[in-house]
């Protein structure tokens, strides 16, 4: 038997290069794909560190990250998108089919973000035994989104509408699939955590991600940091649990922030400084390697735009039709050129980002 | 420590050099001895404290040992006899009071006794005291045994009172700590009652011509040193090699000179009374010698006098050859050994001589570390300190922003090493870690955005911390302090403290405990169980997202020594085989790789962790970083 010594922690281990490209330049969204894998990797109040060597040169932690780079982004999203028979389409990812939709159950009013459809589906795939449990994502402790675990409807509907801050909620995705279990399981993603997602069904050591069934997207420009929004919360007055919050589309310039005392609008120059740095590298505005990806409408109040990726999202956005828990319309061809324009931009600015890090 | 008061005079004893300091100082007859603890100079007062019901004297920790000096000196205002104990550091916390009470004198026989620490073995300097001497124009005396630190300690009193001044001995490490053959004297049988004459002052000015005084007692101690006996010289009338020692060295000098062979040529001038210094002693010896090598501990000091006393007359003695540090004979570092001088000696005689082995010590090393457990310099087995550090570090890092960590003195300095997980950025001496986070904490509008902890001990937050703590609430310094607080002066052997509520002999005396005291100056104070992480954690986070101020978090549970004196820690740990990951992906033993009890060992032949049940306490805090849940924490009194 022995103690342990100082020399025992070899170089270039697989949490020294997550430091290296993602933590120490600030780049981390917080999104917890390395989170529960390892006791290395911490998250507190929606901060990720990792305070002590690890040692191991083979970590997943490093290959989950969707902001580790690695030689070439694009061709690790088509590498990803080509594991699950699919293409890299620009600028949208794979489209299947795509819809303007809302939700059209009762309960789903009021809290859900705009049409409530992804509610909608993922209480669906829970109920038609399509996953049997799926990780969403809620505000903790000091208003600070986190991931949960859910089974039922119920679940679902506690965790409805978005919060724009980071929380690192695939922390419960690792935790559920470290269980001794077999039942499959869902997550509602942002674009980062589908990446994440993608590389965890697709990795070699981690068979337990296979698991994962089903991915329900969602479309995001930009993230929040949750102690900076916080910060400037309370620097603009708002007390009290944020029940709902939004950007609406421009001209509008503002975050709208609903607590039980009202509604407030944090205006956009407020918010900008907090979003987080990591972002600026994002390519992906609609989840392209999501199952199926659901955003807002634009112009279009209460509705949402769905895009079906894969099959299986596309069967589950058909099956919802015909139970009729969602209606739905087309696209209208000026509002689909919109988004392909602004996924376009996305592309086009992550792209100059990372050549302004990697030269610059 | 035993009561010394015990010893029957005439019989030949075997004391410790601190026990025989306290012995002399309890023969010369003292009424008060204060200190403050600190290797190597604790058991002195010790000592005293176990004698004091016998002695019908008072013995006292201080808070700190400027206020150990004072208090001494005020007995001696009175006419009693006193002494200060303290390390080397002590005597820096004293200075400003030495370098005044120079001045105004002393009445009763005072005694400061300093125990230097060469190679900093338990200390973070390795600082020579004897400055105060020379700084202070002080009486200075070294002993080199037991016996001469009993027999010097009486001599100190009688010189005190002879000159009406302050008299400083000097031990180091090895002194204190070695045992040999003392000859006890006898106890007084009584002594006067303290009184101060109300038409007696004691003060320092005017100044010029009070320091024209203390000088002319200088003058007066360099007659009476002359004929203590203290300083001898043994060698031949005219040797090719002098050595002038002071304290061990001298003895380590004798040893050098047999080893080499050489006792018919090199003589030993040991020097006991070492300032001021016995000029005609040693002109005489320089008329005998061309050559002139000096042993001593740590500085120069020596050295650099005599060197001077020969340039005053060098015309007469003619050209000298002085060797030593000055000359890169010796080191100006470290202990002074044996091997050290016999290569000096050797070099200057010529001779060749070769101790042992050219790579002997690393021979010797790597048999060693074959046959000794393998140990960090690191916290006890279940040492609340750990566990705060634990929580520090995996605080600061989830806070994001660099947080720094400034230090202070005392076991929990060990946070340096990887046992505190190197989680302190910053130690230097008693309280000024405060200072440094009372001066960091005003950086923010010059546009410092790290966020900064303190950390100070319950011993040294009454020692030295409190001037620094007020500072900072003055002048809203803005940093959290965390007060880890082990309710015990553990780092120097469990010594009561403010905060204990018990004396130095044992008897109570008021708690004086630091929340009240934080509260007094309108910082709340929470306090927390370091053993539960969880709670710890958050605690110190919440405290960190605080805007402005200072904030304080007092980190309570006692030193695990001590609770294991107390009945120990309830629980009895095990490793879940099946659970532990053992080196697998995602914990590569964490724990005995990360955390580092002494008390987890990773079981190489299982590739799994295991207790080491000898070393393991049972304090739980394991259980709780365990990212399997692999180690188990069961009650004790079920697992009997």
């Amino acid at each position: 038997m022995t103690q342990a010594s100082a020399a025992s922690t070899p170089p270039a281990a697989c949490l020294d290069r997550l430091r290296q490209e993602v933590l120490d330049p600030g780049l981390c969204v917080a999104c917890g794909a390395c989170l529960g894998l390892c006791p290395h990797l911490l998250l507190y109040d929606g901060q990720v560190a990792a305070p002590d060597p690890c040692g191991l040169a083979d970590g997943r932690c490093i290959d989950l990250c969707p902001q580790n780079p690695g030689p070439d982004p694009r061709q690790r999203r088509a590498g990803l998108q080509a594991a699950r028979g699919l293409g890299d389409e620009a600028p949208l990812g794979p489209v299947r089919r795509a819809w303007w939709g809302r939700a059209q159950a009762a309960d789903l009013g009021g809290r859900a973000q705009y049409g409530g459809v992804v509610s909608a589906l993922t209480a669906l795939a829970l109920e038609q035994g399509l996953i049997e449990e799926a990780v969403l994502t809620q505000a903790g402790q000091r208003g600070t989104p986190e991931g949960v675990r859910v089974r039922d409807r119920e679940g679902v509907l506690a965790c409805a509408g978005s919060i724009y801050a980071a929380g690192g909620s695939l922390q419960a995705l690792n935790q559920a699939l470290a269980e001794p279990a077999e039942h499959p399981l869902g997550v509602v993603a942002l674009p980062c955590q589908s990446l994440a997602a993608a590389a965890m069904g697709a990795h070699p050591r981690y068979p337990a991600g296979r698991r994962l069934k089903l991915v329900i997207g969602l479309f995001c420009t930009m993230n929040l940091s949750a102690r900076g929004l916080r910060q400037v919360l309370g620097q603009a007055g708002v007390e009290g649990a944020v029940t709902r919050s939004d950007f609406p589309p421009p001209p509008a310039g503002v975050l709208v922030v609903t607590t039980r005392r009202g509604v407030s609008e944090i205006p956009l120059e407020k918010v900008r400084p907090i979003t987080l740095k990591g972002c600026a590298f994002c390519p992906d505005l609609t989840a392209e390697l999501a199952d199926i990806s659901v955003g807002a409408a634009e112009g279009s109040p209460g509705w949402n735009t769905i895009i079906a990726r894969s099959r299986t999202g596309q069967d589950l956005m058909e099956l919802a039709l015909a139970k009729g828990l969602v209606e739905a319309k087309a696209v209208p061809e000026e509002s689909w050129a919109h988004l392909t324009a602004a996924a376009a931009g996305k592309r086009a600015r992550a792209g100059s980002a990372r050549e302004e890090i990697n030269h610059g | 420590m035993a009561d010394l008061t015990k010893l029957a005079p005439g019989a030949a004893v075997l004391l410790q050099g601190n026990e025989a300091i306290a012995r002399g100082a309890l023969e010369a007859g003292i009424s008060l001895a204060a200190a403050y603890p600190g290797n190597p100079s604790s058991e002195i007062l010790e000592s005293l404290a176990d004698s004091a019901d016998s002695a019908g004297i008072h013995v006292e920790w201080s808070a700190n040992e400027k206020v150990a000096l004072e208090s001494a000196a005020a007995a001696s205002f009175t006419g009693l006899r006193a002494m200060a104990s303290m390390k080397q550091n002590g005597v820096n916390v004293a200075q400003d009071f030495i370098c005044n009470l120079n001045i105004s004198g002393v009445r009763g026989g005072l005694v400061l006794v300093t125990c230097d620490d060469p190679s900093g073995i338990s200390s973070t300097n390795e600082q020579d005291a004897r400055f105060i001497s020379r700084l202070a124009s002080l009486p200075l005396l070294e002993p080199a045994t037991p016996e001469e630190c009993l027999a010097m300690m009486r001599f100190a009193f009688e010189l005190s009172e002879a000159i009406g001044n302050l008299v400083v001995l000097r031990s180091v490490s090895r002194l204190s700590h070695t045992r040999a053959g003392v000859v006890p004297g006898e106890l007084p049988a009584g002594r006067a009652l303290p009184y101060w004459d109300p038409k007696t002052r004691w003060f320092t000015v005017p100044v010029v011509p009070r320091h024209q005084v203390m000088l002319d007692k200088l003058a007066r101690a360099r007659s009476i040193m002359a004929a203590s006996g203290f300083n001898r010289y043994q060698g031949p009338d005219r040797p090719d090699l002098l050595v002038i020692a002071s304290a061990s060295s001298a003895l380590y000098a004798a040893e050098a000179r047999r080893m080499l062979d050489v006792e018919g040529r090199v003589g030993i001038l040991k020097l006991g009374c070492t300032w001021p210094l016995d000029e005609d002693m040693i002109l005489s010896r320089l008329e005998k010698a061309s050559h002139v090598l000096f042993a001593e501990e740590i500085d120069p000091f020596l050295e650099t006098e005599i060197k001077a006393l020969y340039a005053q007359n060098a015309p007469r003695l003619g050209v000298m050859n002085f060797f030593g540090k000055g000359s890169g004979h010796l080191p100006l570092i470290g202990e002074m050994t044996p091997g050290k001088l016999a290569g000096a000696m050797a070099g200057i005689l010529g001779l060749s001589w070769l101790p042992v082995a050219k790579d002997y010590r690393l021979q010797a090393t790597q048999l060693a570390q074959g046959m000794a457990a393998p140990r960090d310099l690191a916290f006890c087995p279940g040492c609340p300190h750990r566990a705060s550090y634990w929580t520090i570090k995996q605080t600061l890092a989830v806070d994001g922003r660099q947080g720094i960590v400034s230090g202070d003195i005392g076991c929990y300095t060990l946070g340096l090493h990887p046992t505190g997980f190197e989680r302190v950025n910053s130690v230097h001496c008693m309280g000024s870690g405060l200072g440094v986070a009372s001066g960091l904490g005003q950086l923010k509008k010059l546009g410092f955005k790290q966020p900064v902890v303190c950390v100070v001990g319950d011993s040294t937050f009454f020692h030295a911390a409190l001037p620094g703590l007020i500072n900072a609430r003055w002048n809203r310094s803005d940093y959290v302090l965390v007060v880890l607080d082990n309710s015990a002066t553990a780092m120097t052997g469990f010594q009561p403290h403010p905060g204990t509520g018990v004396t130095a002999t044992g008897q109570p005396g008021v708690a004086v405990d630091v929340e009240s005291f934080c509260r007094a100056i309108g910082l709340p104070a929470q306090v927390v169980d370091p053993y539960d992480l969880g709670a710890a954690q958050e605690a110190l986070y919440d405290a960190l997202q605080q805007p402005d101020g200072l904030r304080v978090l007092i980190f309570r549970r006692v030193c695990a020594l001590v609770q294991g004196r107390r009945g120990g820690h309830p629980w009895r740990m095990s490793v879940d085989e099946k659970l532990c990951r053992g080196e697998d992906c995602g914990c590569h033993r964490y724990c005995t790789r990360v955390f580092r009890c002494p008390g987890l060992v990773f079981d190489e032949a299982r590739g799994r962790a295991a207790i080491d049940e000898v070393v393991c306490v049972g304090c739980g805090v394991c259980a709780q970083i365990c990212p399997a849940g692999a180690i188990k924490a069961q009650a004790k009194e079920d697992a009997a």
